[in-house]
């Protein structure tokens, strides 16, 4: 049980590596950008790849129509998801600590990677709602204004992940450490509920 | 089964062999093909070159940057000219850049490129050049590729043995080639003998920010000093200066300067020198000279004229300077990788003279002199001589090293590069150059450690080598392969100018150094905007001030009135853009100077003086994007008496 | 049986390899080294019909220089008496060259001796352009001419002869990169 108990703590304890690394990465490639234009999309905001990415992607997409990319203060997301991980990571840690006192049983550790994924999924989501809205919510006065073959106005989203050719440019949308980290992270704790699960059955 | 295994595996082995062999025997056989060649200086699309070359553009004014062994050029930068591409020397920062004490001199005569060296090793951090005419010195950044930096040399006339650094950048070295009245003075031009003198300037690089400050002048006898080198390794802290015309006659130089036998190589101890004006020594002397330095952070040149110089007088040094006889008016003085061997190539002669600095230096110990030349000591020809190397060429100009022992020479009338061999004197190869070449160069020949891989030959008649361009035609340069015994022409390309002298180095030495935009948030330009919220207008006078900013694709402001005939209008524009490659550039109808380009994160000022009135268009002139014919604006030019008030706009 | 037609292939793959490699080396006897074909005389094989003549031409378009012609291009130094000089060439005429010892024209052309007769030849020619009043002002100051082998001839006036090296000048004809002065006899050190 300890062993377990010791596996949860990590697991959630790597949810605070978002706080460090980037969550995800959207990179922009054209012939005229050898070296691609990226986004690094952190729990708390936007930053660019090179020092002035995020200023280039933007200059780009005026011709579009595009807003500009979101400052911290202009997405509510980007205040609300470090609270939710910390609190997360923070809780995982609690249940992991609490079960080595015997105080709660193995069945928390899937109830806590239940809810992360259900708050992960919504987080993919919202992610993926944003990136259709800023891909198509464009300007009426662009200066270019293109159409799909079949008359429709063209949608610029990035993918939500892998790749996806945006005119001449070649879109890639991956995680990046932080999110691995996550994952990585949340497998550690459906991990501790099984092995704490196994032990529970083996001592009856 | 164990039979037909072998018999696989040894089928198998055999097979391989044979296609090793197969692939050497091709590669030995591809050496006489022309293919081979043209695989040697063939770069695919996409692929760069190995290094860098920076031709000097003789009276262009200019240096030009070539990849190696392409020959393809990539960039002119300005250095002692006005240049319309950019707006050097036409824009409000750069026009103090060439100021002199003359005044504004927008030319001059570019012709000896060096790089900078730590411990005899190129380090690409700068490259130096000498305007010919109007004696100046410069120094070009390798990050930005632009010229940071000229100084005037003053006391001096044709500033040609110059402009060549000591092995840890230490001085950057200006020789005289005519020699003058020091101080300039109204005399009569017969009086030359004894009256001229030639000044050699020593001009001390920050080793930080390369700033130059002239540490000393020596006021040497008024030969013409013709090329120089410095000491290195072994004798690092001496440099050595040819000389001609030591007959110090002062007209029909074609016969009288080439009546004695023997010219000089002048040695100098510059580090004895140097220790006595750190002690005090010398003579500080009016002069007038303009030093000229471009700020990175304010995009802005200033020129200062200063007012004195230090000099010193030979005869107060004794045993600093000696006189190295060397046959028939000597041009190119070099010295090999291992500072052993100075070379001297008399241009008139079928020889090359090579002194030793061992010699050299024992010569002297043991006071060995044979005469002296006002108050100079002149060292025993037989005593210092190394060898000669017999060539069986005619005009030896200029030699360079490969850093294995084997140098090679020019030979202007014969047409040719001759490879000799360090010590033994012998000729290994000769080829053709087409034609009459004057320099050669290596990458780094000119260092402790050349990166000897290619020979670029500079010729001085081009002929029939080109597609005819009428009685002009560009300079013709050739590329050898050295890496083998024998000398392989490789290419054959058109400079740009007349290129005396180039430099190079190997590509990765300049290659992640090179700088791919100015930022923003560090640009100090006094008109500059970070923001196109800064934008304005404003009068001071008759001066009118437009703050205004670029960013794909327009201007902002790009709606202004009330702008009158009269007028002395600024249009300072900083390119807000932080992308690499994405100038903005500025012109406008009647502008009396030349557009601007203007680099990212960067401001520049033009200058335009309305003439008439009316509404005048302005517009980017670099294709920036699929915008760029939208990149445009209008100025309203109202009467001069008329009551229009300033305003400016953008889209409203 | 499944290792023969595997070892039908390897013999296969290892013949026509063979015949790649030999074919390949057959290739590259027949093409040729592009330096070769490329001006053999360098500036001398410039054509151009427009421009004043150089010495060389000068030289081969006069009969009385065929044999010196001849000697220029046995020793091929043709491209020195091409470039831009100027060059002043005391030019000997035929007889001068047959004045010499029985035999000494015939051996110098040979093949082996091209050094020694591109030096005898370079003594002829002086860097500068020496017309006949720079060789009177040479003589009245007592300068001598510094040839490009190294050697200095000495310029006397005797009358109204002028000689350099003992050679005495018949004419002078102007080119277009220096000057030809016709000598009567070879300038032997």
């Amino acid at each position: 049980m300890k062993k377990a108990s010791i596996l949860m703590i990590i697991g959630s304890a790597m949810l605070l590596s978002l706080f460090v690394f980037p969550m995800w990465n959207i990179r922009l490639g054209a012939p005229q950008y050898p070296e691609p234009l990226g986004i690094d999309i952190y729990i708390n905001g936007l930053r660019g790849e090179s020092e002035f990415d995020i200023q280039n992607i933007d200059g780009l997409n005026h011709y579009i129509g595009m807003k500009t990319l979101p400052k911290p203060e202009e997405m509510w997301e980007f205040s609300v998801f470090p609270l939710v991980i910390l609190a997360m990571s923070i809780m995982g840690i609690l249940i992991g600590f609490l079960s080595i006192a015997g105080k709660l049983s193995s069945n928390w550790f899937l109830l806590w990677f239940v809810l992360m994924s259900i708050l992960g999924i919504l987080g993919m989501y919202d992610f993926n709602q944003w990136l259709v809205a800023y891909g198509t919510d464009l300007d009426p006065n662009a200066i270019m204004k293109l159409l799909n073959p079949d008359g429709t106005p063209m949608k610029y989203n990035p993918p939500l992940m892998g790749h996806k050719k945006l005119l001449n440019f070649d879109a890639y949308s991956y995680p990046r450490l932080g999110g691995v980290l996550m994952g990585i992270g949340m497998i550690f704790t459906l991990t501790a509920y099984f092995i704490g699960r196994s032990k529970v059955i083996k001592t009856r | 089964m164990k039979t037909s295994i072998r018999i696989h595996s040894l089928l198998m082995a055999g097979l391989a062999f044979l296609a090793m062999s197969c692939d050497q025997g091709n590669r030995a056989g591809n050496g006489a093909l022309s293919s081979n060649i043209a695989e040697k200086v063939y770069i695919a699309p996409g692929e760069r070159d190995e290094q860098y070359g920076f031709l000097s553009g003789g009276y262009s004014g200019n240096l030009t940057v070539y990849g190696l062994p392409s020959g393809r050029m990539f960039k002119e930068i300005p250095v002692f000219s006005q240049f319309p591409t950019s707006g050097y020397g036409y824009s409000e920062e750069t026009k103090p850049m060439l100021n002199t004490s003359f005044g504004f001199v927008p030319w001059d005569d570019l012709h000896h490129p060096d790089i900078s060296q730590t411990k005899g090793e190129l380090d690409g951090r700068w490259i130096f050049a000498n305007g010919n005419n109007t004696p100046r010195i410069a120094r070009i950044s390798l990050t930005t590729f632009e010229t940071e930096e000229i100084i005037e040399v003053p006391n001096s006339a044709g500033n040609h043995s110059s402009s060549f650094i000591t092995e840890n950048t230490e001085y950057v070295v200006a020789g005289t080639r005519f020699s003058v009245p020091v101080p300039q003075r109204d005399m009569p031009i017969s009086e030359y003998k004894s009256n001229f003198k030639g000044a050699l300037t020593f001009i001390a690089v920050d080793p930080e920010h390369g700033h130059f400050n002239i540490k000393f002048q020596l006021i040497m006898p008024g030969f013409n000093y013709d090329l120089s080198h410095p000491g290195r390794d072994k004798s690092h802290g001496w440099f050595f200066f040819s000389t001609y015309n030591t007959e110090e006659a002062n007209t029909l130089l074609e016969v009288n300067a080439s009546q004695n036998d023997k010219d000089f190589i002048a040695a100098i101890n510059w580090k004895k020198i140097e220790a006595y004006v750190n002690n005090g020594g010398g003579k500080k002397v009016p002069a007038r000279y303009a030093h000229n330095v471009y700020d990175e952070s304010t995009h802005t040149a200033t020129s200062t004229i200063k007012e004195e110089v230090l000099t010193v007088d030979p005869s107060d040094v004794p045993g600093a300077i000696y006189f190295l006889p060397t046959p028939k008016s000597p041009h190119g003085c070099d010295v090999d990788p291992s500072g052993q061997y100075i070379i001297g190539s008399g241009k008139l002669s079928a020889d090359i003279t090579v002194h030793s600095f061992d010699k050299m230096l024992a010569a002297i110990d043991a006071k060995k002199f044979d005469g002296e030349a006002y108050g100079i000591p002149i060292l025993n020809y037989d005593d210092i001589l190394a060898g000669t190397v017999q060539s069986g060429g005619l005009g030896p100009l200029h030699t360079e090293f490969d850093g294995r022992g084997n140098a090679y020479t020019t030979f202007f009338i014969s047409s040719e590069v001759v490879k000799w061999k360090l010590g033994t004197w012998e000729v290994i190869d000769r080829q053709p150059t087409f034609y009459s070449v004057g320099h050669l160069m290596i990458p780094g020949g000119n260092s402790r450690k050349p990166h000897g891989k290619y020979l670029v030959a500079m010729n001085k008649i081009t002929k029939d080598r080109y597609l005819p361009t009428g009685p002009e035609m560009e300079h013709s340069a050739q590329i050898y392969d050295i890496s083998g015994e024998k000398m392989q022409l490789l290419y054959d390309f058109p400079t740009h100018g007349e290129p005396h002298y180039a430099a190079g180095c190997d590509a990765e030495l300049i290659v992640n150094n090179s700088k791919k935009i100015y930022r923003l948030d560090e640009n100090k330009h006094p008109y500059a905007i970070t923001s196109p919220a800064q934008a304005k207008v404003e009068r001071k006078g008759n001066e009118v001030h437009i703050y205004m900013s670029t960013i794909r694709s327009h201007f902002t402001p790009d709606n202004i009135e009330g702008i009158k005939v009269g007028d002395k209008v600024y249009f300072h524009i900083t390119n807000h853009e932080q992308d690499f490659d994405v100038p903005h550039g500025f012109s406008i109808i009647g502008q009396g100077t030349s557009e601007i380009l203007i680099m990212p994160g960067q401001t520049k000022t033009s200058l335009w003086e309305p003439k008439r009135v009316g509404v005048w268009p302005f517009y980017c002139t670099d294709f920036c994007s699929a915008l760029h014919q939208e990149m445009q604006g209008y100025v309203r030019v109202s009467p001069a008496n008329a009551n229009i008030e300033l305003s400016w706009s953008l889209d409203e | 049986m499944k290792s023969i037609p595997f070892k039908l292939i390897l013999i296969v793959l290892a013949l026509s390899l063979v015949y790649a490699c030999t074919n390949r080396r057959d290739g590259s006897t027949q093409s040729e080294d592009p330096q070769a074909t490329s001006h053999p005389k360098g500036q001398a094989s410039v054509e151009d019909d427009v421009s004043a003549k150089n010495i060389l031409q000068v030289a081969m378009s006069s009969e009385a220089h065929s044999t010196l012609v001849a000697a220029v291009a046995a020793a091929q130094i043709e491209h020195v008496l091409v470039n831009a000089g100027p060059l002043t060439v005391f030019a000997p005429i035929n007889e001068a060259f047959d004045a010499l010892p029985e035999g000494t024209v015939e051996n110098l052309l040979k093949p082996e001796n091209k050094a020694q007769l591109a030096t005898i030849l370079t003594r002829h020619a002086a860097p500068g352009s020496f017309d006949i009043d720079a060789l009177k002002r040479e003589a009245t100051k007592g300068r001598k001419i510094y040839m490009a082998t190294g050697d200095y001839l000495e310029v006397v006036i005797e009358g109204d002869k002028i000689f350099v090296g003992g050679a005495e000048i018949l004419s002078t004809i102007p080119t277009s990169n220096g000057v030809i002065q016709v000598v009567n006899k070879v300038i032997l050190p």
